[in-house]
């Protein structure tokens, strides 16, 4: 603390208007530190945007994709020989029969606009390899279709949706050995005469994932609600145990050696590496207890475990920082010392619970590690029924599906990996919007 | 709060007992992320053309798909485990120890390994197993004795090659192609430079020269890459004099930023490959558990839709991705079809 | 009766037996709250309590051993001969519990009516084609046996339900009546709810110790079969790490264990003053504005996944390191060094600290800083000498925190530092060079769990006793976190 008088004890002389020489130190210390902060706060808000303007700029492009519109001949030879259309006759001409079709649509629509590139070859590359799966589910829906000429949207290939984007030039085509330049230029052509186009690219959000042959084709669907149903079991079993153990440990528990125990446990548990939960998932709660494999409950269940320690201490911290004149004022005028908790204690420490909740949500959002083990680190194509019975279907996560595109070897995977970021993020976002609404409503200094 | 607790709880544990009564229906793979992206490839066309559900198809490394298949039979436990290797017997004592003891091996095909720099950087364009022998080996055996590795550039090696420091992004320890690339590169390289036979007539034994020839040295000039070959491409488009180890099957589809070179001047493809001409490659296997055969929906057919020839074969789309198919494809499809276990039968 | 609609009848009852309990009470004081021993809410509550929680109990229960026990009598009635060669009793069981829940789907779509569903048998029709139909597949034909014990499952199951529904309402009710018999003016009914709701926080309290067990429990094993295969003397104080394929492998913990160290410092160095600095600037400083929108945004930070750090660390921040410090001040020439990976993860760190400290200080009384004032003390002098004392323990949890998360960290150390271990051999200065590759035990941890290695070989079991180890090694260090905030902790009022 300062000085409050000068050491010889004799009254300080100098004017108020004019600043003496340690006053003035002490107000060039106080900037200083004010500017440390300001400097702290910009590093922070800095490295956020750099890392947002690169996550952005590489994801967008994922948001939009590009389609090929053609003519399809659903000839009745190839797709249903009996003639009786008989949809389980019919499912037995496999995609691998449907792809000639497409190829002939193509080509037919190259001789109609009277397209010539010298050295093209393949042009049915234009197109993706989801195609002849789409055009067999319709087919296969609408058998009363088969013999006519449907016009159908089917998606371009990663390469070509790579051209748009600006991923692929005529300069790496040349290198490239799945697209060629002349490929390029047809799809240039196509697209002058209207049968290519851009738009944006809700499958992206709702498809399932997809193999490694079509980029395109991948989406976020099962990844979202796998990540979705996972929050839910952490929101609703970490949160009410985690605050309920930290009242307890803050308020309750005797301050003892067994309680010093809990204490020191607890911030061990934040130290373990996630995947070990991973570990202790696949040993109880799929060896013990059966539940099975793949699915958002363990990985609550596990995410839960590895979110608990930081709740409780963000819990515990805020409980410890809530003044002990509160809680005797409440006993003082008779309250229960449950109801100075509840009442008075809660209340107060509700945004330090608040950010504690986040991050931990944040944390358990973003991980991968711990699903490892228990099987959610996987390509999930099967959407996960509605709840509860969902609960228990395999379902991959937005971090998990993050992860695999990123270690995969066609390059669009790299600017799905930043798309399913964005999206993340953007989860990630809302669950903030409701801790700031929240916080805002709880915060005050006394 | 306290009754919202509750019910939750309730809640949840009311749908575990709910859905224990109902049986998995999809076909549950897990293993190799070298085998994955054909796994997963085939699971989502048997998917599209079959009545069953997607197989689920999840990663984590052979060691722990062969692990999690091996705890044991039953619902909860995996059908299919993906290995980039054959299994080890402590393996299927392991499993046999719980149980499962019916296993049938199916090798689905030949993973290349290649490799490969910056399609902008110096001309790295043909090796031999010797100059890599020569360039990451802790110790070269020159002038009748060994002694740490000097050399820092390529062309002290071999003026062939450009004169640029050394610098290799290889497997890391964890990875299976780091056991391929030791032995069938440095130690093919250390017999092939003569350093094999210097060593073991100055006195070291088989195994001890072996060993001396497959250490890496570890002055930094060879990374290990513990990552995947995304890594290994990011580390080499940071390091223009870099020289990275891949699969044929990532090369290929990057094949505008990277340019591969010859090992002892045959190039990589899945022709080379498939003759042997090429040397560094390795068979890929995935395990399935016989006793779910019959009772999983779809395990049996998933595994022959996956080798069969449309899928497996030369022209399916595993070879277009990269996946070198196994000459003896017949053999396997048959093998299948009886169920024959390892063990039993040839 | 759908489980759902039992859960809610037994919410509804607890709902009246509030309202019916809080009107008891308060009539039998004649409508005067005073004489009451409780607020008269709490008698609601206890009523309310009574009547969910043995309620509850019991389904629970129920639920948890009705599928035992069925499986069991199911089990039993299966012949010996129908469980093949190659196939166990428990994978005959999958089925039966596949064929009886697509029964059940049969009657719930309305293809066939509880009488047909229990008339069918094996040799009328064929039922695997005929589940087929309704979307629930079959591995293999069904056999007779397994029909008649798919039947049996399935009539049990039913006849289970409805008793458990009669049991579960009965036991609710009962606890309405007990309950609301005991309900009068003098009746301790806070005491009651107070004492339930205590045993509540006790036992998700005791879930973090169960959660310690199972984590220790569930290594303990493994890493008891690699101590047995590989010597322990090596692990804790060789200086090597050099797993190997063929076996014989050095396995030593120590390099791995510098690296955690080394990795973590730099990024505590990192995100520590950062985050402090950016707290005490927003919670003290910065108008409400600029915190409401600074504060969020930098927990954002917290929410990116680690992978894109990873990238940032290996694309950005590592060459840029080699080029314009290592190189120049020969460091050596490693575009992947502790450096990087400690300076990135030090970002990630910051909302780590920041968010927690901001709210602790935050929660400093307003009256300590104007006392401070009123003597004469500038703000950051207050900060300094007030604040941040009386907010002490709250930071050092930050601080833990984040030091656990640094410790518990692998794709930015993989991706910025590399995965090789520190080399001892190589002597000291190529120890403490920051620019060196190193990696870190977690990152080992995951690797050797998730490679191509036999698993049960020393090189993946290894993975199992680092675990152990670094539990450990936190542990210690946490009881001298405790030990450091008892000794300088500053209680005010």
């Amino acid at each position: 603390m300062t000085d409050i008088s000068t050491s010889d004890g004799a009254p300080r002389k100098g004017s108020l208007l004019q600043q003496d020489a340690r006053t003035q130190k002490r107000n060039a210390a106080e900037r200083r530190f004010q500017i440390y902060g300001i400097i702290a706060v910009s590093v922070a808000v800095l490295a956020l945007i750099f890392l947002l303007s690169s996550i952005v700029r590489n994801g967008i492009g994922a948001f939009s994709q590009t389609f090929i519109t053609l003519d399809v001949v659903l000839a009745e030879d190839k797709l249903d020989k009996t003639g009786n259309r008989d949809r389980d006759e019919m499912a037995k001409v496999s995609t691998f029969g449907y792809s000639p079709l497409i190829k002939a649509a193509i080509e037919d629509r190259i001789a109609a606009e009277g397209i010539e590139i010298e050295g093209l070859s393949k042009p049915a590359d234009l197109i993706s390899k989801q195609a002849a799966a789409d055009l067999r589910d319709f087919v296969l829906a609408n058998t009363d279709r088969v013999g006519d000429t449907v016009e159908f949207k089917f998606l371009a290939s990663g390469r070509i949706d790579g051209y748009y984007k600006g991923r692929v030039t005529m300069a790496s085509a040349e290198l490239d050995r799945n697209i060629s330049p002349e490929q390029l230029m047809l799809a240039d052509a196509l697209m002058e005469a209207g049968a290519l186009e851009r738009t944006f690219n809700w499958d992206f959000i709702t498809a399932p994932d997809a193999s490694e042959n079509r980029p395109e084709a991948s989406g976020l669907g099962v990844a979202i609600l796998g990540s979705f149903y996972m929050m839910i079991v952490v929101l609703f079993l970490a949160l009410p145990i985690g605050v309920a153990a930290s009242i307890y440990l803050e308020e309750f528990a005797p301050k003892n050696r067994l309680t010093d125990l809990i204490e020191v446990n607890i911030s061990n548990l934040a130290a373990v590496p996630s995947i070990v939960f991973g570990i202790l998932g696949l040993a109880i709660f799929i060896n013990f207890a059966g539940l099975p494999q793949s699915a958002p409950i363990v990985g609550g269940l596990v995410l839960t475990l590895m979110t608990l320690p930081t709740i409780i201490i963000a819990t515990r911290a805020s409980l410890k920082s809530v003044p002990p004149s509160i809680r005797e004022a409440a006993l003082g005028v008779g309250a229960s010392k449950m109801q100075t908790v509840f009442h008075h204690v809660l209340p107060l420490a509700a945004p330090g619970i608040l950010t504690g909740t986040i991050i931990g949500l944040a944390q358990a959002l973003g991980e991968t590690a711990p699903l490892l083990l228990i099987g959610m680190v996987a390509f999930v194509r099967e959407y996960p029924a509605a709840p509860p019975e969902g609960f228990f279907d395999p379902a991959s996560a937005l971090p998990v599906q993050i992860y695999n595109w990123t270690t995969r070897s066609d390059p669009a995977f790299v600017e799905r990996a930043s798309g399913a970021i964005i999206v993340l993020l953007l989860f990630l976002l809302m669950m903030n919007l409701v801790a700031i609404i929240l916080r805002r409503r709880f915060e005050r200094r006394w | 709060m306290l009754n919202a607790k509750l019910t939750v709880s309730t809640v949840a544990i009311f749908a575990v007992s709910a859905t224990a009564a109902a049986a998995r229906d999809q076909v549950q793979v897990a293993g190799s992320s070298t085998v994955l992206p054909y796994a997963s490839i085939v699971a989502e066309a048997f998917g599209e053309n079959f009545d069953f559900p997607t197989p689920v198809v999840e990663s984590g490394g052979s060691s722990a798909g062969l692990k999690r298949f091996c705890e044991g039979v039953g619902e909860n436990t995996l059908d299919i485990a993906n290995a980039s290797r054959k299994i080890r017997e402590g393996e299927v004592a392991a499993c046999a120890d719980a149980g499962v003891t019916d296993i049938i091996e199916v090798r689905i095909g030949y993973d290349g390994i290649v490799f490969a720099s910056q399609i902008n950087g110096p001309a790295f364009t043909a090796f031999t197993e010797d100059q890599w022998y020569m360039a990451l080996a802790e110790q070269v055996y020159m002038d009748g004795e060994l002694k740490a590795n000097p050399f820092t550039m390529w062309n002290e090696i071999d003026p062939s090659l450009p004169a640029t420091d050394i610098q290799a992004f290889i497997p890391g320890t964890k990875h299976g192609t780091r056991e391929v690339f030791e032995e069938k590169v440095l130690l093919v390289g250390c017999e092939a430079s003569g350093a094999m036979e210097g060593m073991m007539s100055a006195g070291l034994d088989e195994d001890a020269a072996e060993d001396a020839c497959m250490s890496v040295r570890t002055d930094g000039r060879s990374v290990d890459i513990d990552g995947d070959y995304t890594e290994t491409l990011a580390r080499i488009d940071a390091n223009s004099n870099g020289v990275g180890v891949f699969g044929l099957a990532f090369y290929e589809n990057n094949t505008d930023k990277l340019k591969v070179a010859t090992m002892s001047g045959v190039a990589p493809s899945t022709e080379t490959i498939s003759t042997g001409e090429y040397p560094v490659s390795r068979p890929l296997y995935f395990y399935i558990k016989a006793a779910h055969i019959g009772v999983i929906p779809g395990l049996k057919e998933f595994a022959q839709f996956f080798v069969a020839d449309e899928i497996a074969g030369p022209d399916g789309p595993l070879a277009e991705y990269g996946l070198v198919s196994d000459p003896v494809l017949a053999d396997t499809q048959m093998m299948i079809e009886a169920e024959e276990t390892m063990g039993s039968g040839s | 009766m759908p489980l759902i609609w039992l859960i809610a009848i037994i919410l509804v009852l607890a709902a009246v037996g509030f309202v019916m309990g809080r009107t008891r009470a308060v009539a039998s004081a004649g409508g005067d709250a005073r004489i009451m021993h409780s607020l008269p809410s709490y008698y609601g509550w206890n009523v309310a309590l009574t009547v969910i929680t043995p309620a509850f109990g019991l389904l629970v229960l129920w639920l948890l051993v009705q599928p035992l026990w069925i499986e069991n009598r199911v089990s039993a009635q299966l012949p010996e001969a129908a469980i093949a060669e190659d196939t166990t009793r428990s994978l005959v069981m999958t089925d039966v519990r596949r064929v009886a829940g697509g029964l059940q789907v049969l009657i719930d779509t309305g293809t066939m009516s509880e009488d047909d569903v229990s008339a069918m048998n094996t040799e009328d029709t064929d039922v695997r084609e005929r589940l087929g139909d309704v979307g629930v597949a079959l591995g293999s034909n069904v056999e007779p046996s397994v029909m008649a014990a798919a039947q049996s499952y399935r009539e049990m199951t039913k006849r289970g339900s409805a008793l458990m529904a009669v049991g579960v309402l009965l036991v609710a009710l009962g606890g309405f009546a007990m309950a609301y018999i005991l309900t009068n003016k003098d009746f301790r009914a806070r005491n009651t709810v107070e004492r339930g709701i205590l045993l509540v926080l006790i036992a998700a309290a005791s879930i973090a110790i169960l959660t310690t067990l199972g984590l220790v429990l569930s290594m303990l094993f493994e890493a008891r079969n690699f101590f047995a295969a590989h010597p322990w003397q090596d692990f804790f104080f060789g200086t090597k790490w050099a797993p190997d394929f063929r076996g014989n492998s050095e396995l030593a913990i120590l390099p791995l264990l510098w690296g955690t160290l080394y990795i973590s410092l730099i990024a505590l160095f990192v995100a520590v003053p950062v985050g402090l600095f950016a707290a005490i600037y927003l919670s003290e400083y910065a108008t409400s504005r600029v915190r409401s929108v600074a504060k969020p945004a930098i927990e954002v930070l917290a929410g990116i996944p680690t992978i894109v750090y990873g990238l940032f660390a290996l694309i950005t921040v590592g060459p840029m390191l080699r080029d314009y410090f290592a190189l120049p001040l020969g460091f050596g020439e490693s575009s992947s060094s502790v450096m990087t990976a400690g300076l990135v993860m030090g970002v990630m760190l910051i909302p780590f600290v920041s968010s927690l400290s901001d709210d602790i200080i935050n929660a400093v009384p307003q009256a300590m800083r104007d006392g401070s004032y009123g003597l004469g003390a500038t703000q950051s002098e207050t900060i300094r000498q007030v604040v941040v004392p009386a907010a002490l323990p709250g930071i050092v949890g930050a601080i833990l925190l984040a030091a656990s998360r640094a410790i518990g960290e692998t794709m930015i150390v993989v991706l910025g530092a590399g995965a090789a271990a520190a080399q001892f051999d190589r002597g000291l200065g190529e120890l403490v060079n920051p620019f060196q590759a190193m990696t870190t035990v977690t990152v080992k941890i995951v690797s050797q769990l998730t490679g191509d290695t036999d698993f049960s070989s020393p090189e993946t079991l290894v993975a199992f006793a680092l675990g152990l180890s670094l539990f450990t090694i936190t542990l210690g260090l946490n009881v001298l976190a405790l030990w450091i905030v008892r000794r300088y902790r500053e209680q005010y009022e």
